[in-house]
């Protein structure tokens, strides 16, 4: 892609979301949505802006921060060891895949009240709740990505002369690798969306909390404020996790290139 | 022999219910905690609440605004996102708008669209529809753009006109990946339910759960669960096989959905 063409995506992208503000501004301003209902963009980013300066807000975004990287890193360890161990292993294979059979396509957030029975109201049930639900797309992509390993080059290594236990680290995991992280992405949105919702539906603090406590006393623009700033953190965690992967992927030119 | 496998293979998820099941009820047991029913207690609960007609109707209700914001949003995410495939500029005008709204929990929505449009059906359903319209209109992008130019040439030479095109050779060709984007949307499209309605609190299957939650009625907790997990694997199973018969010559690349609400 050249510089030109480029920069015409960018222009072409700020187009529909400057459209949404300008909209969004045009109802409040031409008197179609009353104030109380539709805040004006104006009031909503200023509120927003002040908000992240004082430290309650931060210690909100904090406590959501910790749930979603704990969830998340459990569901990357888990996924990653569960999915290579399925694809390297047929016996393990044959109790795993019919157990994701089943559990993946049932809605996690059900079990939320009986991981809140178990676990109590704390850290522990939300954070559950986010592996849980993380867990399914990062193993079932580990699982693809290391059993469509060219057979070729785990017979070179061998003839080589690496020990078995090796190759699983030094060939399979990284010839693996583009797989894995495109799952890691998946569940990184995943993460963000489980944990907002998790602190929605039961919680004293995070973000999930500010939502609800503003929709209870009807503070239209506090209910924008904790939105903007997930989808922003969402963002942010992408952006920083596609710098992990084009560090990480510096031997693959043709997988980067296709993003 | 291979009748015996075949039985197998077609065995194992049952198994590996009856396996999840048996664990559950030795946790139970062994846990002898009251919040926490033996998975017995737990299958004995669900006919009592099938049986009871309010919240069979809850439920039912429950469907019912899910298949509708199911429908519309595969209508309309499907053309668009074929468009945004076939066409650069279209692509890159909604791309950054849809990378946006991504990371936002839909069911969240919920509190506000509840302030403009009241409790009622409508609020459910958009924001069902807004759950499940992202993964279908990404899948149905990355189908778009994976057709290949030679056949959309050879169309245009036979004087097919750039309509005919787009439903007669993009949309068969793009046709595996839209129904992947389908089936996390209809896995979407539960939890999504679920949740806006234990957000919202007013009826619906997750208010039932919660309500039974709140009352300390556990074994109605964990049948709730049991249900809305079999009417999960159940769609899932369904949709599949709608799948297999609507596009048997091409093998799914994942033969399980990659789900997340």
């Amino acid at each position: 892609m050249n510089a030109r063409a480029f920069t015409t995506d960018v222009v072409f992208g700020v187009v529909p979301i400057a459209l949404v503000v300008a909209i969004w501004q045009a109802l409040v301003s031409f008197g179609y949505a009353p104030v109380t209902l539709l805040p004006p963009p104006g009031l909503v980013f200023d509120r927003l802006a002040q908000q992240l300066m004082t430290g309650t807000f931060q210690q909100e975004i904090a406590a959501t921060l910790f749930r979603l990287f704990a969830g998340f890193a459990i569901a990357v360890v888990l996924g990653v060891t569960i999915g290579l161990a399925a694809a390297a292993s047929p016996a393990v294979n044959a109790v795993v895949r019919p157990l994701v059979r089943v559990l993946a396509p049932l809605p996690k957030v059900a079990l939320y009240p009986a991981l809140l029975l178990l676990l109590g109201f704390g850290h522990e049930s939300k954070i559950t709740l986010v592996a849980a639900d993380a867990l399914f797309p990062i193993l079932l992509s580990t699982f693809y990505g290391a059993s469509m390993v060219e057979q070729k080059l785990i017979w070179s290594a061998m003839a080589a002369g690496t020990p078995r236990r090796e190759i699983l680290f030094k060939v399979v995991l990284p010839a693996a690798m583009p797989s894995i992280l495109t799952g890691c992405r998946i569940g990184l949105v995943i993460s963000c969306i489980v944990v907002f919702l998790a602190e929605m539906i039961t919680s004293t603090d995070g973000l999930g909390h500010l939502l609800v406590t503003a929709a209870r006393t009807f503070q239209a623009v506090d209910m924008f404020v904790p939105l903007i700033t997930i989808s922003l953190l969402g963002l942010i965690l992408n952006g920083a996790l596609e710098a992990l992967r084009a560090f990480l992927l510096r031997g693959f030119p043709e997988v980067l290139c296709n993003v | 022999m291979i009748s015996a496998r075949a039985v197998l293979a077609r065995a194992t998820p049952v198994l590996a219910c009856l396996g999840l099941l048996a664990v559950w009820q030795a946790t139970s047991l062994v846990l002898n905690n009251d919040s926490f029913p033996t998975a017995i207690e737990a299958i004995r609960a669900i006919p009592l609440i099938l049986g009871d007609k309010e919240a069979l109707i809850n439920i039912l209700a429950s469907l019912r605004r899910m298949a509708i914001g199911f429908g519309v949003a595969v209508a309309m995410s499907i053309p668009l996102g074929l468009m945004m495939g076939r066409s650069r500029t279209v692509a890159s005008f909604f791309n950054p708008l849809l990378m946006v709204i991504y990371p936002v929990p839909k069911a969240a929505l919920m509190p506000i669209i509840m302030l403009w449009l009241g409790v009622g059906d409508i609020a459910k359903t958009l924001v069902i529809f807004l759950g499940v319209s992202l993964p279908v209109i990404y899948h149905s992008f990355a189908g778009a753009k994976a057709v290949e130019e030679k056949m959309l040439w050879s169309g245009a030479a036979m004087g097919l006109s750039a309509a005919q095109r787009m439903t007669r050779i993009v949309l068969p060709a793009a046709l595996p990946e839209i129904l992947t984007g389908c089936r996390t949307g209809l896995v979407l499209a539960l939890i999504t339910m679920i949740t806006s309605e234990m957000i919202a609190r007013q009826s619906g299957a997750g208010n039932i759960l919660f309500n039974a939650l709140d009352m300390g009625q556990y074994d109605t907790v964990f049948a709730m669960i049991i249900i809305v997990g079999a009417m999960g694997i159940g769609l899932d199973a369904l949709f599949e096989k709608m799948r297999a018969r609507l596009v048997k010559w091409s093998e799914p690349q994942f033969d399980i959905p990659v789900s997340f609400s």
